[in-house]
């Protein structure tokens, strides 16, 4: 009787122990309560275990891969995700097709590019919007190139420096899009009708 | 479009030309005597206080974006420029760096290789006159160097008052004052058992005491039968049980929760330093986070944005580029490029539906309201429990921004008619199953 007491007390320890160990340290997620219905069985975008055996101990596959591999063995490195088709155009709402002029023609683009937008209250605050989230951070939100990153980063100029106060909006829209100089090329970061509210916001910051 | 590229291209050409010309006879006019000797003569550039102000206006204005006199910063430090070089050289450089570059002068040609072939921008609008007087200001601060004494005894100033600023007991004392105060306790406990034993001996050799003293004297602790009283026995029960229980409750409650997860990235990348340091805003990098239903692991050409440029010596920013088989040197990309396979932290259940968009650009919440001080940590760690009742609370608290919304101006009103307290997300269906189960 007394060894059987004992024996309770025992197991109880030991199941407290695993239950207190279940949560998520510093390296591990910790365990999962329904992982059937944690896992997504189609591929993920941003979310993928590469391990074929995961899951194998609950698996009703009959490929012999495990429940929970969620990774694509067709795509290169077995990712979820694939770049768009070459050429691909994507749709937007005000139906803008995509900005194909090659970084060298700036010149051109500078000379022929209209804005598509007017220089509306709207337009220029949302320009304020992106220009502080994309901008700011180098530019400074004045456009005086005293950004926190652009002080560390060298090479910002202002925008009411001489040269650059000059610049038309095709200029300004071709160097969000492709770089220029030091500056990288963001056209994957914003969307076209993006670039030219932040047209619009920067031609603000030029005649301040 | 293509006829246009061409246009384009011959009336820059011939742009050029024309520029070529002038700017030769410019030259010719101005400098024939003095400058066409290769010799620069110090002669050529003025020193009266005019100029050289004028230069130092100009030099603040345009090149300090790049240039510093006595540090190699974008570009090269100017000190002495005007020895290095002479001032036809120095002007047309200004003016049009890559001409001086294609016309194969040696000079130029490494200078543009040792700086990663950074190109200079034309400065065809200065005068030349101008130009000289950059020069001139140069010249100036060449011979005058900023005094560095001045600028020493400055940051003493600053590290003085920082000094006196600093004031309380430091914790290293604290600790020292406690474990001191815990030794005379421990002293005093010693000295109180030794009167004890004694008053006791004392106590004993004495005959004359009546009976109830002398039981009490005789009297001993016996720690045996204190513990194997029932009363003491109950007590650790109960103690012991509501551990357990409490234990039990609280691991259970781990179980699918992932809070406090840290794991270790490919990359030591640093929130602290990007969002918090440098105040980038996390819109910069998860472009998502306003469009999507994910706020997106940032690709590597994000970080390249900057990283092409600065820090391209730290091991960390050498496994980018190896991820994008990219070259320093030529700046090219290779096409054996691999993806960086970051450790994804925010594990929402399947069986739940969550939208950035929705919460970020509609609800107007703030990263920091579930992910936490983010712009202080340099490993990311899971901040909120994301558990059901979490979200549950914040649906029940939170009010609805109805402001300036015509949709929601009639929903208002039927609110308002029947419930006096303003519209939370939980009245438009943010306790629904199906709004977030399906």
């Amino acid at each position: 009787m007394f060894i059987y007491n004992r024996l309770h007390f025992i197991v109880g320890l030991i199941g407290i122990t695993l239950l207190t160990s279940c949560g998520a340290g510093v390296n591990d997620p910790g365990k999962e309560y329904s992982p059937n219905m944690y896992h997504a069985v189609p591929y993920e975008p941003l979310k993928q275990i590469k391990d074929v055996n995961a899951g194998n101990w609950v698996s009703s596959l009959d490929n012999g891969e495990g429940e929970y591999f969620s990774s694509n063995p067709i795509n290169p490195d077995s990712m979820n995700m694939r770049e768009p088709v070459p050429n691909t155009v994507r749709r937007s709402k005000k139906g803008f097709l995509p900005y194909r002029v090659p970084k060298d023609s700036i010149s051109w683009a500078a000379a022929n590019l209209k804005n598509p937008l007017d220089s509306t209250q709207v337009v220029i605050a949302d320009g304020k919007v992106l220009y502080d989230k994309f901008c700011a951070h180098c530019h400074g939100t004045n456009g005086k190139g005293d950004g926190k990153v652009g002080k560390v980063y060298q090479g910002v100029p202002s925008y009411t420096s001489r040269p650059v106060k000059d610049y038309s909006e095709g200029h300004i829209f071709h160097v969000i899009t492709h770089g220029i100089r030091r500056m990288g090329a963001h056209g994957s970061q914003l969307s076209i009708e993006e670039r030219w509210k932040i047209v619009r916001y920067v031609q603000k910051l030029q005649n301040q | 479009m293509v006829k246009k590229f061409i246009n384009d291209r011959i009336t820059r050409l011939l742009q050029i030309k024309a520029l070529k010309l002038s700017f030769t006879l410019i030259l010719s006019v101005l400098y024939f005597q003095p400058a066409f000797s290769q010799e620069s003569s110090p002669g050529d550039i003025p020193s009266d206080e005019a100029s050289i102000a004028a230069g130092k206006a100009t030099f603040q204005e345009l090149c300090t974006v790049c240039h510093a006199v006595d540090k190699r910063v974008v570009g090269p430090a100017l000190m002495n420029v005007y020895e290095r070089r002479d001032l036809p050289w120095i002007i047309s450089f200004v003016k049009n760096s890559q001409k001086v570059i294609s016309s194969g002068d040696p000079y130029a040609v490494a200078l543009y290789n040792e700086y990663n072939k950074t190109q200079m921008s034309n400065f065809d609008y200065l005068s030349d006159e101008e130009i000289i007087n950059i020069v001139a200001y140069i010249k100036h601060e060449t011979d005058n160097p900023a005094t560095p004494q001045a600028a020493a005894s400055e940051d003493a100033a600053a590290g003085g008052a920082e000094a006196v600023e600093q004031g309380g007991i430091p914790s290293q004392y604290l600790t020292a004052i406690l474990a001191g105060l815990l030794v005379i306790l421990v002293i005093i406990l010693g000295v109180l058992m030794l009167i004890i034993s004694v008053l006791t001996k004392y106590l004993k050799d004495k005959k004359d005491l009546d009976e109830e003293s002398q039981e009490l004297v005789a009297q001993k602790l016996d720690f045996g039968k204190f513990f194997t009283s029932s009363g003491f026995l109950g007590l650790m029960i109960f103690l012991f049980a509501a551990v357990a229980f409490k234990s039990v409750i609280d691991g259970l409650y781990t179980v699918g929760v992932q809070q406090n997860y840290e794991p270790t990235q490919p990359i030591a990348f640093s929130h602290a330093l990007h969002a918090g340091e440098y105040e980038i805003d996390c819109n910069y990098c998860h472009t998502g986070v306003m469009k999507s239903k994910n706020a997106n692991i940032p690709s590597a050409n994000i970080c390249m944005n900057c990283h092409g440029q600065i820090l391209t010596e730290s091991p960390e920013i050498a496994k980018i580029y190896k991820a994008l088989d990219y070259d320093k040197r030529t700046q090219t990309y290779g096409p054996n490029q691999k993806p960086i396979e970051w450790v994804r932290i925010h594990n929402l259940p399947d069986l739940a539906y969550f939208n950035h968009s929705q919460h970020v650009k509609v609800g107007g919440i703030e990263c920091q309201t579930c992910h936490g001080e983010i712009q202080e940590m340099t490993v990311v760690k899971q901040h909120a429990n994301l558990t059901m009742g979490w979200c549950i609370d914040c649906h029940r608290q939170t009010d609805v921004n109805t402001v300036g919304n015509k949709y929601y101006d009639q929903l208002v009103e039927l609110h308002e008619a029947s419930n006096k307290n303003q519209l939370k997300v939980k009245d438009i269906g943010g306790l629904e199953c199906s709004k977030c189960h399906y």
